[in-house]
């Protein structure tokens, strides 16, 4: 039997857009525009999933490297104000391995020349297989590519 | 329009109870057990609505006091380990607000003399203004009191 472990932790990341908080947002709305900026390494090709963006929907994204460990991400929507804020809990697995599973807020908040995004990660990291420097990086770098998307798309 | 705002906090509350993890869990598994301590206030009610204890299940349940205001949960189960673990997500709502959205571990584990010590922990998105931590930590600390209640009722009939 696998020793069973909890480890909580929060992080927040922040970043500036020169976007309008309606742009910012539009791009986590849809599967189409978060498929621009959400994803894995290009080697591991486009992942499979699905998206219902609406409180109580769910949002699915497998992908991994050909032939590889899957990596899925099941989410739930917990709460949207359009424009403003998207709060959601998601569920990591490797294959069939439950990895951890999260609280995430997103606001989204004008300021001088676009927005500030807030995320704030509330993690419940399970049974010792990743920890929240891991996924603070990895957030990191999805928002870092989210800004390239939307100067893309400027 | 609202002023938007969200507080975040990770809330645990921790108890020991001279009932083994097997017991305990069954306590938070069962919709009867839940229904007889799972209220955070003398003369409140409570209900269920749909109950579905399994993983990707959800429940969606009611509870106030009479009379007063309702506050309206819905949860849904992410990982289950018998005995050992449950953790869930969900949202609260009042009167089509939404309150507060949160992550649930709690945890079962065995302790002295056939024991369970159960730590429990809310990591919780607080919208608006609406709620706050402290009101879930006290709710909370009335609930797991009274959950030691019900094992010793439990414990009794047995």
């Amino acid at each position: 039997m696998t020793k069973r472990s909890v480890a909580h932790a929060t992080f927040t990341i922040e970043r500036h857009y020169d976007a309008t908080p309606a742009r910012v947002f539009a791009a986590f709305a849809t599967r189409e525009a978060k498929a621009r900026w959400f994803s894995g390494p290009p080697e591991w090709g486009p992942a499979e999933g699905g998206m219902d963006f609406r409180v109580g929907g769910r949002e699915t994204s497998r992908g991994g490297p050909k032939g590889g460990t899957v990596h899925a991400f099941d989410a739930i929507y917990q709460d949207i104000v359009p424009n403003e804020r998207i709060v959601f809990s998601y569920d990591m697995h490797l294959d069939e391995t439950r990895i951890s599973v999260s609280l995430t807020t997103i606001e989204f908040k004008p300021e001088a020349g676009g927005t500030r995004l807030v995320f704030t990660e509330q993690g419940a990291f399970l049974d010792g297989y990743d920890d929240a420097g891991g996924r603070e990086h990895g957030w990191g770098e999805a928002l870092k590519q989210l800004g390239c998307a939307l100067q893309q798309a400027a | 329009m609202t002023d938007r705002s969200v507080v975040h906090a990770t809330i645990t509350v921790e108890r020991t109870y001279r009932a083994s993890p097997k017991r305990v869990f069954a306590a938070w598994s069962s919709k009867e057990a839940l229904l007889s301590w799972g209220l955070p206030g003398e003369g409140w009610i409570s209900g269920y609505e749909r109950f579905d204890f399994r993983v990707g299940g959800n429940d969606r349940s009611h509870f106030g006091p009479a009379g007063g205001e309702t506050y309206v949960n819905d949860t849904t189960y992410l990982d289950i380990v018998p005995d050992a673990r449950i953790v869930s997500a969900g949202s609260m709502t009042s009167a089509g607000t939404r309150l507060s959205a949160g992550l649930m571990t709690v945890e079962f584990q065995a302790a002295g003399n056939g024991g369970c010590h159960l730590v429990m922990t809310e990591q919780g998105a607080f919208l608006d203004g609406h709620d706050l931590p402290e009101n879930h930590e006290a709710g909370w600390n009335e609930m797991l009191d009274k959950l030691g209640d019900h094992l010793a009722r439990d414990q009794a009939a047995a």
